[in-house]
């Protein structure tokens, strides 16, 4: 049944999604036209492309995140269709490219524990935009260190992004741990995200979460069954 | 990974997007790059050379998608799997982008992305490519068995590859009719992980066995978890088709229309099946829209404007009937087939409306092409036996009725159907008589050929059979059954380039007149066996 209440609200919902979508596809070539200006090797000037850099992509992950949510919601899918096997190496690699392609000043080094399988199963383009924006959160925040790692924990793939900031403040650990709502606009946004990848990683009985802790610094983990 | 020595293509509809593409891929000193709009573009630029990395957006405004575009580069043969094909999605669209598809490209990008992210992907992809390079070549010239050895050697020495290696091995074995093989395999990548290509290729494999209880109820479990999945629905109207169950296929393909509505096939085989239980207006519906889809496709072929007129003369609308093929006139006269539906479908059209003059000239056009040489479709003989009977030309319904009768003899329910025509007439004795006497021999023939066959002797069997082939040279099932003995034959006697060609020439009709006959792949798997002996 549908009240003309219900469907004036589905319209205004639409025009947001397709707001958003608009501004992402402008934010695109913004982002690649940045990628254009060359550094120069002055300083000032370095800085502040890379700062521009940075804050370009971190608006577009948002926009990008938020139609996420807002569709995965809508369509009330739990389960991502585009699971498959992916080189655990080619993953970390990816991630540290992109990092380094930012020029933060930062140290960041990619760790993977022997006991990680050659291949594992996930929805790469997914996780690395959840992993991406821990990695960008980390380079606002961290020190000089950013260590990308893969590691198995009880039969599951975890991959971290880990610094040496002071660590999340601990209202936001309560939240993930405890999975009470995060408030949708900044990290609040991407930790949702995050959380509903995470969960989207069903293998048999056993599903995927996200968990943060801190540890030297800042850790974020995603555990893929 | 040097890339100025590769050849790229960037297909997208927006001139913003394809030069933001174009700068990402110089930033690492991809060069040598050309940009298309349009799938149609695309396909002009790719036949007119190779390249190595094809980009493609999936939304490419009006007309096809990357999704079909891929299928027509590889359904054409102009796109080889050395190539890699990365297709790019909207955030948006990815879910019901990403693995919907039995035919998938190298992999998929999310935008936005940037020059960076997309080399990492290259450098991921090219690498394999190289491993892979010599197994798609052997697989490409149907050297399977040398393909299958090249994929053990990969799954030893580059671990990384396993699933990779896997799913093409899966293809290979099917390709070789080795079905119980590609079942076990299929079941060890649902061991490791149940992802839905694997489920899809694992229900495949059972159905390929007639193993229809269990491909149904896997196909259902697919279709539950990702109902985007528009691969399973036409295999699962395959498997309940086997099973005779011609109203739930219907409706599979109906839901499967209803996720992805632009495939041509799936239209024409919903309208097929639609036709088959008599349901016109949703016959209608699907016949319409393989015509709108498939315009200016590859997939768009004459029996499509044939299908649609004839629901429409089924409907007793005569003018849309003649209607759909002059609107079609200029497809239909790029060939002879197309000419030949023009002849018949407006003859038919003429009969109806008891324009006796307008039907005979139109009948005898058609006979003329006949004569030529075009291969008919036996729904289309059975339209222009209707028009003939209906025009009253005896002689030529007889002619007509006799063909079709030797080439399906045993096909009951297209032998009742031209009965029914002829009993329309009151004519029904006449086509009893026709039938008897053009089935007789063939009848006979296949007799002998299988009793002799029982004996052992397989020499004389063989000589019965080929007659029978002379007779029927488009029944599917006669000539399997000769080029089985010729294979036969050879096992017994010893390798003789005489029997060796008559059964690549036996399934090489096959090919052409039922490609996805469940026998054949096995039939040439043999056949190529002892060729390799040969050589």
């Amino acid at each position: 049944m549908h009240s003309p209440a219900g469907d004036t609200a589905l319209e205004r919902e639409d025009l947001y999604a397709s707001l958003l979508h608009e501004l992402k596809n402008n934010l695109v070539l913004m982002s690649i036209t940045l990628e254009d200006i060359r550094h120069t090797g002055d300083a000032e000037h370095d800085r502040k492309l890379n700062e521009v850099r940075l804050q370009c992509q971190r608006i577009a992950e948002r926009l990008m995140q938020a139609l996420f949510v807002y569709r995965h919601a809508q369509s009330g899918g739990t389960e991502l269709h585009a699971i498959d096997a992916y080189p655990v190496e080619d993953l970390l690699d990816e991630l540290a490219v992109q990092a380094r392609s930012l020029r933060s000043g930062m140290v960041i080094e990619t760790v993977k524990a022997d006991d990680v399988p050659a291949i594992w199963f996930f929805d790469r383009n997914m996780l690395e935009i959840a992993l991406l924006n821990a990695l960008h959160n980390s380079m606002l925040y961290a020190r000089a260190r950013i260590r990308i790692v893969a590691r198995m924990e009880d039969d599951m793939l975890c991959v971290a992004i880990e610094d040496d900031s002071e660590g999340y403040p601990e209202h936001i650990l309560q939240s993930v741990a405890l999975g009470k709502p995060l408030r949708s606009n900044g990290t609040g946004l991407g930790l949702r995200f995050a959380t509903m990848i995470a969960g989207a990683h069903v293998n048999g009985a056993r599903t995927g979460r996200l968990r943060l802790r801190n540890q030297g610094g800042a850790v974020f983990e995603m555990l893929l069954p | 990974m040097d890339y100025k020595v590769l050849k790229g293509l960037v297909i997208d509809d927006f001139p913003s997007m394809r030069s933001a593409f174009k700068s990402a891929l110089a930033s690492f000193g991809m060069t040598r790059v050309d940009v298309a709009g349009t799938a149609a573009e695309a396909i002009a630029r790719i036949k007119g050379q190779r390249y190595d990395i094809i980009i493609c957006d999936y939304n490419l405004g009006e007309g096809r998608n990357g999704q079909q575009l891929l299928e027509e580069l590889r359904q054409r043969g102009m796109l080889d799997l050395e190539s890699v094909f990365l297709m790019v999605t909207a955030e948006s669209m990815y879910e019901s982008v990403v693995a919907t598809a039995e035919l998938g490209p190298d992999d998929y990008l999310i935008k936005p992305f940037n020059g960076d992210m997309l080399r990492c992907r290259l450098d991921a992809i090219l690498p394999r490519k190289q491993t892979f390079q010599s197994v798609y070549r052997h697989f490409k010239h149907g050297n399977l068995e040398a393909a299958l050895s090249g994929c053990d050697v990969i799954l030893r020495e580059h671990p990384k590859y396993i699933v990779d290696v896997l799913r093409l091995k899966g293809e290979i074995l099917v390709t070789m009719g080795e079905f119980e093989q590609a079942e076990e395999l299929y079941k060890q990548i649902v061991a490791m992980r149940a992802v839905p290509w694997s489920k899809l290729g694992l229900a495949k494999a059972m159905h390929l066995q007639g193993k229809s209880a269990a491909a149904e109820a896997l196909l259902l479990d697919i279709i539950g978890r990702h109902p985007n999945m528009v691969a399973s629905y036409d295999l699962l109207a395959d498997v309940q088709l086997a099973q005779n169950k011609a109203q739930e296929a219907q409706g599979t393909l109906q839901r499967g229309a209803a996720v992805s509505s632009k495939s041509p096939k799936r239209q024409r085989r919903l309208g097929e099946i639609a036709l088959q239980n008599n349901d016109l207006a949703t016959a209608e519906k699907a016949f319409r829209a393989t015509l709108e889809k498939g315009r200016n496709s590859i997939y768009l072929v004459p029996n499509d404007v044939a299908n649609l007129s004839r629901v429409y003369l089924k409907q007793g609308k005569p003018r849309a009937a003649s209607e759909v093929v002059m609107n079609n006139r200029e497809f239909l006269h790029e060939s002879r087939d197309g000419k030949l539906v023009a002849a018949v479908m407006l003859s038919q059209v003429s009969a109806r409306n008891d324009d006796t003059e307008n039907a005979r000239a139109r009948i005898r056009e058609a006979m003329r092409l006949r004569e030529d040489g075009v291969v008919v479709d036996l729904d289309l003989d059975l339209d222009m036996l209707e028009a003939c009977v209906k025009a009253g030309m005896e002689e030529e319904a007889n002619h007509i009725l006799t063909e079709v009768a030797r080439n399906a003899h045993d096909h009951p329910t297209l032998l009742d159907q031209a009965r029914r025509l002829y009993a329309e007439a009151g004519r029904q004795d006449v086509a009893e008589t026709v039938l008897r006497q053009a089935t007789a021999r063939v009848i006979e023939l296949s007799r002998e050929g299988a009793l002799l066959l029982k004996k052992g002797e397989l020499r004389q069997s063989l000589e019965k059979m080929l007659l029978a082939c002379q007779e029927a040279a488009r029944n599917p099932r006669i000539l399997m059954n000769a080029a089985w003995v010729s294979l036969r034959l050879l096992e017994e006697e010893g390798l003789s380039q005489n029997l060796l060609s008559q059964a690549q020439r036996l399934l090489a009709d096959v090919d052409r007149l039922a490609p996805e006959h469940p026998r054949l792949a096995g039939l040439r798997t043999t056949l190529r066996q002892f060729q390799t002996q040969m050589n």
